[in-house]
């Protein structure tokens, strides 16, 4: 079943000034438990695209639906309410709370998803544990490695439980141990639980590990790619 | 709600030292310009004591016209009945019977204009505070003949000194010229060097004498047992004795008024400017904040944090930072104040010589309750006006903003 469908995205930035076409005519549809990765060169439209899947920005025309839903009509606040129960993101920079813990940076999203205190807490706890951080649930950013960091922010994505993953460029500011690690626990995540994932990159390692691979060209999708991969995750995940 | 104020709180720590020096630029700020606007309504309270204790006392009682004619005739009727009425009033600590004329005096050296009042020496003393300013000699007594005191300034001018002959001259009930040899028993300095130089006192019977051969006074000047009584006594006689015309302090001088109306004014203006300043700089730090934050507010946003809730915690961020500052600042000036004005500051460590001139160098500042309740509203005020603009812009921001380069 497809859980986002998009229909002639375009995307056109300054169209007053100096027009800049970052998304031609995208159609694609993406399926349930999909483990899809958006690849292309730098200005492609990676991040264009997949700020559109997750609502963050509004397309020049086409639609999005997600489930069914045309996410593009929603008005600002409604869209935020969705994505809060819909969406998960991961982000290249990592972008947790400075100033909360790696327990805090997950549960504050079933905060505000006002889920009880008890469920929030195990939640966390268990989440953690499965990304390789049972240790560090009280450290803060700063005193975690870029490859802790961005197991936290995956562990926040998947806190919201939301249908999908969307994740831009998530191993660009990691170095190769981290980036395999990473994608290691979001294939796992995938193969157990099946999430969904939908991850932008340059780094052909992490391409090889997609099933689906849509590869971008100046703002179209220039090929879309399944590779029957069999071969299982490697060594599986954190710990 | 209460985890915003939990983020807002650890986010303004997570610049200690930009913070901090912030905070205490606020603690510095609220707590210098009470203490200034409390120095300063002791001071207005010092010089509205003065003229109360100098040249006002609490109130006065004329014949109707006197203030404004200043003609000898215009006597107050029946003065010895409104004497008896206000030192049997409980409200009333003493009064002091005067009869005035406008005239001159003269020395072998030069004339000067002045007014001369003719005071029962007993009663003015318990009255006014001319006898505490006396800097040589003595109080109107027994000693000379036609006994008068008159200011520093004057004797310096005239060129006498205890114990010389003055000639006062003035109108009689008549307005015939009449004038009389009079003694300088003692030299007053008050605070005023032009009122030392054109007031002299002498005794009333002996000035009465001369302008109309019997006692009658001008004035009634009455000390109270406390300021506030002075509305309710003055009422009182005014409708007693409906002849004459009594006034309050705050009637008499123009001057009190006009100080006592900017006081307040003064110190609500003196917070105004100091609080807008550091409004500035409230400002100027969380629009700094969040410039530096944008990647994280647009994650919140992304991730689905309602713009009200980031609204909220960005206002709560200057907000707490402000009232923290601020309620540490009036604390600090609460317990200031209350140890100064107790003990007092001592201007004369500051300036020499002031004592000499008749100033009480002591200044007991003081804050009341209604300027300090004036005081929170301008920090809240300010606090608001700093916090709303950069919440305004991180509500504005665009969620895309998380994945940006
Ligand atoms: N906010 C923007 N304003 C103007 N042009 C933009 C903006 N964001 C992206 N672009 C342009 O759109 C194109 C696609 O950018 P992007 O989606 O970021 O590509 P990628 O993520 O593949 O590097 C690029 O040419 C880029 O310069
Ligand atoms: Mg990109």
């Amino acid at each position: 079943m497809s859980i986002i469908r998009t229909e002639n995205l375009s995307k056109i930035y300054n169209p007053e000034t100096v027009p800049v076409h970052a998304l031609r005519d995208v159609s694609i549809t993406i399926d349930e438990g999909e483990f899809t990765s958006i690849v292309g060169p730098s200005g492609s439209g990676k991040t264009t695209l997949l700020n559109m899947l997750g609502g963050l920005d509004k397309p020049t025309s086409g639609n999005v639906f997600i489930n069914g839903t045309n996410i593009t009509e929603m008005s600002d606040s409604t869209l935020i309410d969705f994505r809060l129960h819909n969406i998960g993101f991961v982000f290249q920079h990592y972008n947790l709370v400075p100033v909360f813990t790696a327990r805090e940076n997950v549960s504050f999203i079933m905060l505000l998803q006002k889920k009880s205190r008890k469920v929030m807490a195990e939640r966390a706890d268990k989440l953690l544990d499965e990304v390789g951080l049972g240790d560090r649930k009280d450290a803060r950013p700063k005193e975690m490695s870029g490859g802790q960091q961005q197991r936290v922010a995956v562990a926040r994505a998947l806190a919201s439980e939301p249908r999908f993953i969307l994740a831009d460029e998530p191993t660009a500011n990691l170095d190769s141990a981290s980036a395999m690690n990473l994608l290691d626990i979001m294939e796992q995540m995938n193969r157990n639980n099946g999430v969904t994932f939908i991850f932008s990159t340059h780094d052909q390692r992490v391409i090889d590990r997609a099933r689906r691979v849509i590869t971008m060209m100046d703002g179209a999708v220039d090929s879309d790619e399944y590779h029957n991969r069999e071969k299982a995750a490697t060594g599986g995940g954190g710990q | 709600m209460s985890i915003l104020f939990q983020i807002s709180w650890r986010n303004i720590w997570r610049h200690p030292a930009r913070s901090g020096i912030l905070m205490g630029a606020i603690i510095v700020g609220t707590w210098g310009g009470i203490l200034v606007a409390g120095w300063g309504n002791g001071l207005i309270e010092q010089r509205v004591d003065y003229l109360i204790s100098t040249e006002l006392s609490h109130g006065q009682v004329h014949h109707p016209e006197y203030r404004a004619e200043r003609e000898p005739w215009m006597t107050i009727p029946d003065a010895e009945s409104i004497l008896a009425y206000l030192e049997g009033d409980e409200r009333v600590q003493s009064v002091s019977p005067r009869t005035l004329s406008e005239g001159m005096a003269r020395s072998p050296v030069t004339t000067s204009g002045v007014r001369i009042h003719g005071v029962h020496p007993e009663k003015e003393r318990a009255t006014t505070a001319l006898y505490d300013r006396l800097e040589k000699g003595d109080w109107l007594g027994d000693e000379f003949r036609n006994p008068v005191l008159i200011g520093g300034q004057l004797a310096d001018k005239l060129r006498l000194e205890i114990g010389n002959r003055l000639v006062l001259q003035f109108q009689d009930i008549d307005n015939e010229i009449t004038a009389g040899a009079f003694h300088i028993s003692g030299i007053f300095r008050s605070a005023s060097s032009d009122y030392d130089e054109r007031n002299v006192f002498v005794k009333s019977d002996d000035l009465s004498a001369l302008i109309a051969g019997e006692t009658f006074y001008h004035e009634i000047a009455m000390s109270l047992t406390s300021s506030d009584q002075a509305d309710g006594v003055i009422a009182d006689v005014n409708e007693r004795f409906p002849d004459v015309h009594a006034q309050t302090w705050h009637e008499l001088s123009p001057e009190i008024r006009y100080i006592a109306a900017y006081s307040g004014t003064l110190t609500y203006f003196l917070m105004a400017i100091i609080m807008m300043a550091l409004a500035f700089g409230i400002l100027n730090t969380m629009l700094m904040a969040i410039f530096e934050r944008m990647r994280e507010l647009g994650m919140l946003l992304s991730i689905g944090m309602n713009r009200i809730r980031v609204f909220a915690m960005i206002m709560l961020e200057s907000l707490m930072l402000t009232f923290s500052g601020a309620l540490a600042g009036i604390l600090l000036s609460v317990l200031t104040l209350w140890y100064l004005g107790d003990r007092g500051i001592d201007m004369g460590m500051f300036a020499d010589g002031l004592a000499e001139f008749g100033f009480d160098t002591i200044t007991y500042p003081f804050v009341t309750a209604g300027e300090f309740f004036g005081i929170v509203i301008i920090v809240i005020f300010a606090a608001l006006i700093a916090a709303v603009y950069p919440a305004i812009k991180a509500f504005r921001l665009n969620p895309v903003e998380a994945s940006k380069e």
